[in-house]
């Protein structure tokens, strides 16, 4: 067993596990992308982010690749995690609006903007099919070609692979593919939906509940038939 | 062995093979033989001389002659007189910039007599591909002292004490790296070489292994033994070819001579080397993609830890080090730890290797002692910068290091010092950047570069610098907000924060850096859609124009030029001008420097195309008489800034009057001015063109003297312009300078222009080395009773802030400038002057503007002696009128404190422009003053807000490029205009210029490059 510190407490782990691994255990909820208990740990997309170390020499690492050594100082809340990650969770936006996995975050980390020009590409290079393919699959039928911004997922050559077998593994997977309520053309990048309790005209209206019906403040719902005209000066 | 008397050493570097040396080394043993000195004289080909500019280079020895930029017919002739006759060829010796006199040694020559060699002594001395010579150069005595009388640890711990640390950049101590490899279990370990160096503009590792191959073997084979490794690779990229091929044959000839392989030198340590070529990325150059690599897989950082001296490659303990940290262990093994550390700073020791490139007259690769200022590498190694241009920065530390300032280059560099100061040492690329360098776009493109080469597995990293460099991209084009600046800085630390490996953690150092101390470079970028460097093409469209203060469409008027229709370039230049006249003949031309053709030649000459549009164009467009109606407007000065200012108002509508001082109009254009430079006539007609839109002149009006601000008030003027100018000459500061016969330039110059009679001796001094100092004396010159004209200067020329053809038109005209001159104290003889006393001076160090800084020779006081002195350092405005009204905010300057923007002073409806808030300044800008005023003014007038909205450069019409012929294309030389000869100008003050003829303007105005047109199409392209 390695002693470690999480969050200010003395805490215990098995030897060898990743900090995630022992956070999980004691219920520190760190969010993930491409991380998955039936894959190797990958480190791509930067969500599980935590801060090691103190004072100058402290840094962030990915909870899910790094090993707990002895003595180590971990935070998983600090202001350096949460301005990171809620980077990442807006750069995400900014390539996927479409999936469903990548708005569920922004609404849960609060990401409320998103300040980059959207992409709406079909990937977010988490990795998780390539893992899924060779890993459980036994396949390996796709893979990364390319580098930097150019990088991409393919089968060799880009030509149908004959390792693959159709089983759709790498689709089941995919955070990219799974579709947010509104559908890929939604006219907002960042749908701040179901996950996030906070009513979206709050800013306007302090005492009057978006949920309840529509103001057209927000522009989410401008032009639908029950739109009513606003309560004060319309 | 056979004897030879000299030795031809030609440098076979990459450098110096791709400008010709093998040609070269070719011809010198083809003429040897000829010449039968071939059993006399060796020719040599070595490793990197080190002095890339000057390829291709050979050095004789023993005499340590040093010749540059050889072309095979130079060879002949240096064979015959050097080698056959004993006579040095002196045309072939480097001449430092700046000086005339050749240095023919090479340790005299500044870039290497600063040097201080270790790691690459074998340099352009030994021929890399044969072991014998660097054994004779006590080759491989470290590697029989390590292994024959020291134990491994004693090895650890000598290069612990010796105190090195990486030579890639991180800096992490060698010694400690290899004690933790040596104490982690396992029975096979290996060392590794990283030579996969791929910072742009960084080439020591290159070199290093081009020129003593050996030296990194021997590291190796030393390194391996602390730690106890069997075996080592050396990964080089693939695009260094020349490297590859030496360090293999170096490895053979080891292997044959036993110091590499089974039981070396007997002691039965086994160690062997495998070259790897580098597939090309640049990522492979961080160490655990570099192990990735090399087995063979896709080259990707992994996570650290395992650091790779627990688990490396295939899992084994690792030791890779860069190629200068291996070099420098013979060193240290055997002079030992305690030598070696008395180099450097406390935490840096021992030397760096430092690719000197970009803006500097010295390119090459040079070692240094740790702890040398960026300064002594820039100007005593580097010979400064070439055509007298400002530095602005140096990046260090490849595309992840940072900018370092200007004011920052007495920086003693070391590890700490660097990071500290938001860069870092890197593998060791130092890039100059002068005033012509963009530093949005030196950022842009170290982003471009970053994110090309980001493996892409990090989200941070891989969205992280393309979202960068799409914002920097945004800001170049002109199209920045304000908060980019904030999403860059949270974007940039993001990716710094969330990445994994050391590419991407250093990825936004470009962006950080250069926000951190050229802040100023973005607002203009984003706020005024301006490039100060004139670079960001998308933002310029041609460099003239966008240079210009009031934005005048050189290309525009050059091209209707070109086309022959003199009156539509003419109606071009009126359109943005009013004092064209003016214009043409006096102006800076600051579009000039900024000239696209001037960067391979000569620039267009768009000053005196301006003068051939007016000259030229017959019955051209004169603007109607206005009679002056609307709101009173008050102008106090009818300078260049005023009569702008004024001219814009009448045509905005308003009722504009200039009140002068002096009984002539014009300001500094009449007064300070000569009139051989600026004919009266000329002005007359600029001046005519501003009254006739409907403005009213009243002569000898002086502010303070004549009415008061509030007068004005009182009189329904409604705002108030104050363009006074700088007229008031500062003094000296030395003794004696009130006596009898020292005359401050202004004066000097305006009693001559208003027609007064001027005492002065026929002996005369000017001191001060400005327009004024050169207006002065050529005006002195030109006066009855004057015989000659002395201008004393401190500096020398290449410092005078004078116009360059001011200069040579007064050197022309028989004055003389003494130079590195500085006055102490005025000779008085009977309250008269008499003389001048100076000092002779010498130029020291650069100081933070840039200049060298004259120091005085002590004992080396002259008198020179003359009969009047005209005083000409700098000027100031005249304030003298504010002794009553003093609400102003004044700088210690003398000048106004105004808003930046809209150029309005503390007290509301006056404003204040031109020199009055500049100090001396030119036509120009305070011609855009003028304009900037009248704009703010009728805002305020109209109770508007007083904002400006800013665009990015853009031609008002197109205009059709003419054709050329094939010989007009080559056209290259500048035209230059007809000129009064120097005799027959010299006691009148008829105008010097006159101008271009018709068919040598429509000549000069064809080599114009059209810079506007590429713009257009990118336009169209991103419009569609």
């Amino acid at each position: 067993m390695i002693s470690f510190i999480l969050n200010g407490l003395d805490v215990q782990t098995e030897d060898g596990s990743t900090i995630l691994e022992a956070c999980k255990f004691y219920g520190i909820e760190i969010p993930t992308l491409c991380y998955n208990e039936g894959l190797r740990p990958y480190g791509g997309c930067r969500l599980c982010l935590v801060e090691i170390g103190s004072g100058e020499n402290s840094r962030l690492v990915s909870s899910c690749t790094y090993p707990v050594e002895e003595g180590l100082n971990v935070r998983t809340n600090t202001k350096r995690v949460v301005d990171a990650r809620k980077m990442m969770i807006e750069l995400l936006v900014s390539i996927c609006p479409q999936s469903k996995t990548v708005q569920d975050l922004a609404s849960k980390y609060h990401v409320t903007r998103v300040r980059f020009p959207v992409r709406n590409d079909n990937c977010v290079l988490c990795g998780l099919c390539v893992r899924m393919c060779k890993e459980q699959m036994q396949s390996g039928a796709i893979g990364f070609s390319e580098r930097g911004y150019k990088k991409k997922i393919v089968t060799p050559f880009n030509i149908r692979s004959e390792q693959c077998r159709l089983c759709g593994g790498c689709i089941y997977i995919c955070p990219a593919c799974q579709m947010r309520c509104q559908g890929p053309d939604a006219e907002t990048d960042l749908c701040s939906g179901c996950l996030s309790l906070e009513p979206t005209c709050i800013e306007t209206h302090d005492d009057y509940q978006c949920w309840m019906g529509t103001t057209g403040d927000c522009g989410t719902c401008e032009g639908r038939p029950d739109q009513r005209t606003k309560p004060d000066n319309r | 062995m056979k004897e030879f008397r000299t030795h031809l050493l030609v440098c076979a570097g990459t450098g110096c093979v791709a400008a010709g040396s093998y040609d070269i080394k070719k011809a010198l043993e083809k003429e040897i033989v000829k010449r039968k000195l071939h059993n006399e004289v060796r020719v040599v080909a070595t490793g990197c001389n080190g002095f890339c500019e000057r390829g291709p280079i050979v050095v004789v020895q023993p005499d340590g002659i040093f010749y540059q930029k050889l072309k095979p017919k130079d060879i002949p002739i240096l064979v015959e007189e050097h080698l056959l006759k004993g006579r040095p060829v002196k045309n072939l010796m480097y001449v430092p910039p700046a000086e005339e006199k050749p240095i023919p040694k090479m340790m005299d020559i500044g870039f290497f007599s600063h040097q201080r060699l270790i790691v690459l002594k074998n340099r352009g001395r030994i021929d890399p591909e044969n072991i014998d010579e660097y054994i004779a150069f006590e080759g491989y005595q470290a590697l029989e002292k390590a292994l024959t009388e020291m134990n491994p640890e004693d090895i650890i711990n000598e290069v612990k004490d010796a105190g090195l640390r990486g030579r890639g950049g991180a800096g992490f101590p060698t010694g400690l790296k290899w004690e933790l490899c040596s104490k982690t279990p396992g029975d096979v370990k290996y060392v590794v070489c990283n030579a996969d160096e791929g910072d742009p503009g960084a080439f020591m590792d290159r070199s290093i292994l081009e020129a003593d191959p050996h030296a990194v073997l021997e590291g190796m084979i030393i390194g391996a033994r602390a730690i106890g490794a069997t075996n080592g690779y050396i990964y080089v990229r693939t695009e260094y070819p020349l490297a590859l091929q030496r360090i293999r044959i170096a490895i053979e000839q080891a292997e044959s001579y036993g110091l590499l392989g089974q039981d070396i030198l007997g002691t039965g340590f086994d160690f062997s080397i495998e070259v790897k070529r580098g597939a090309g990325a640049f990522v492979s150059g961080e160490e655990t993609s570099l192990l990735a690599a090399i087995e063979g897989k896709i080259g990707i950082p992994k996570q650290r830890p395992p650091y790779p001296v627990q688990k490396g490659l295939w899992r084994k303990p690792t030791s890779i080090n860069n190629v200068e940290t291996w070099a420098n262990v013979s060193h240290i093994i055997l002079r030992g730890a305690k030598w070696y550390s008395e180099i450097g700073t406390e935490g840096s020791k021992g030397t760096k290797i430092f690719s000197l490139v970009g803006k500097i007259n010295n390119t090459g690769l040079v070692e240094v002692p740790m702890g040398i200022t960026m300064k002594d590498i820039i100007y005593e190694i580097g010979g400064g910068i070439p055509n007298n241009k400002q530095i602005k920065a140096v990046q260090t530390g490849g595309p992840s290091g940072g900018c370092i300032p200007r004011n920052m280059l007495d920086l003693a560099i070391d590890y700490e010092s660097l990071r500290k100061a938001g860069s870092m040492m890197g593998s060791g690329g130092m890039i100059v950047m002068d005033e012509d360098t963009c530093m949005v776009d030196v950022a842009k493109y170290f982003m471009n570069f970053l994110r090309d080469e980001s493996c892409g597995k990090c989200l941070s990293c891989r969205e992280g610098t393309q979202r960068i460099w799409e914002i920097l991209d945004r800001i170049t084009k002109g199209r920045g907000t304000s908060a980019d600046i904030t999403l860059l800085e949270e974007l940039a630390q993001a990716t710094k924060d969330a990445s994994m490996c050391g590419l991407g953690q250093t990825a936004a150092n470009p962006v950080l850096s250069t926000l951190n101390y050229f802040m100023d470079e973005y607002e203009a970028h984003i706020k005024y859609k301006k490039c100060p460097a004139v670079v960001c093409k998308s933002m310029i469209s041609s460099p003239c124009q966008h240079t210009c203060p009031i934005a005048t469409e050189a290309p525009q008027y050059i091209a209707y030029i070109a086309h022959g229709e003199f009156e539509k370039a003419y109606d071009i230049i009126l359109k943005d001008n009013p004092l064209l006249n003016v214009c043409a003949r006096v102006c800076h031309h600051p579009c000039e420097t900024k000239c696209r053709a001037g960067q391979g030649g000569k620039p267009i000459a768009i000053r005196e195309l301006k003068r051939a549009a007016i000259e030229h164009s017959n019955g051209r467009t004169r603007p109607k008489v206005r009679k002056a109606s609307g709101e009173k407007v008050a102008i106090i000065g009818s300078g260049p800034s005023g009569l702008t200012a004024a001219h814009a108002l009448a045509h905005m509508g308003y009722a504009p009057t200039i009140f002068e001082a002096l009984p002539i109009a014009g300001g500094m254009l009449a007064v300070g001015i000569p009139e051989y430079r600026l004919p009266k006539k000329a002005l007359k007609e600029d001046i005519n063109r501003v009254l006739n839109a409907g403005v009213e002149l009243k002569l000898e009006h002086k502010l303070g003297r004549d009415f008061m601000l509030e007068d004005l008030f009182k009189q329904d003027y409604r705002a108030v312009y104050i363009a006074v100018g700088a007229h008031k000459s500062i003094k000296l500061g030395i003794p004696n300078e009130e006596a009898n016969g020292v005359i401050p330039a202004m004066r000097f110059l305006t009693d001559v222009s208003v027609g007064k009679q001027v005492k002065i001796g026929n002996r005369v001094g000017v001191i001060g080395g400005g327009n004024s100092a050169v207006d002065a004396a050529r005006v002195a010159n030109r006066l009855p009773n004057v015989h000659k004209v002395t201008i004393i200067y401190r500096r020398t020329r290449n410092e005078m802030p004078a116009y360059a053809e001011e200069i040579e038109s007064a050197l022309e005209e028989g004055i003389e400038i003494k130079f590195l001159t500085a006055p102490s104290e005025i000779v008085v003889k009977d309250g008269s002057i008499a003389g001048v006393k100076c000092t002779k001076m010498n130029l020291g160090t650069v100081d933070k503007s840039g200049r060298r800084r004259p120091i005085p020779i002590k004992n080396s006081e002259i008198v020179i002696e003359i009969d009047t002195l005209i005083s000409a350092i700098s000027e100031q405005p005249d304030l003298s009128f504010f002794e009553k009204e003093n609400d102003f905010e004044i700088t210690g300057w003398n000048t106004f404190v105004v808003d930046k923007e809209s150029l309005s002073t503390n007290v509301a409806g006056v404003f204040a422009g031109g020199d009055a808030i500049r100090g001396p300044s030119s036509v120009i800008e305070a011609m855009a003053d003028g304009k900037r005023v009248a704009e703010a003014m009728d805002k305020y007038l109209k109770n508007k807000h007083i904002t400006f909205e800013y665009r990015v450069t853009r031609p008002s019409v197109y205009v059709e490029p003419v054709k050329l012929t094939v010989e007009e294309t080559l056209e290259s030389t500048r035209q230059e205009p007809r000129k009064t000869k120097p005799a027959a100008r010299s006691k009148t003050f008829t105008e010097v210029d006159l101008g271009f003829s018709k068919s040598a303007a429509i000549k000069e105005a064809k080599r114009c490059l059209r810079c506007d047109l590429e713009i257009k199409e990118e336009d169209e392209k991103e419009q569609s």
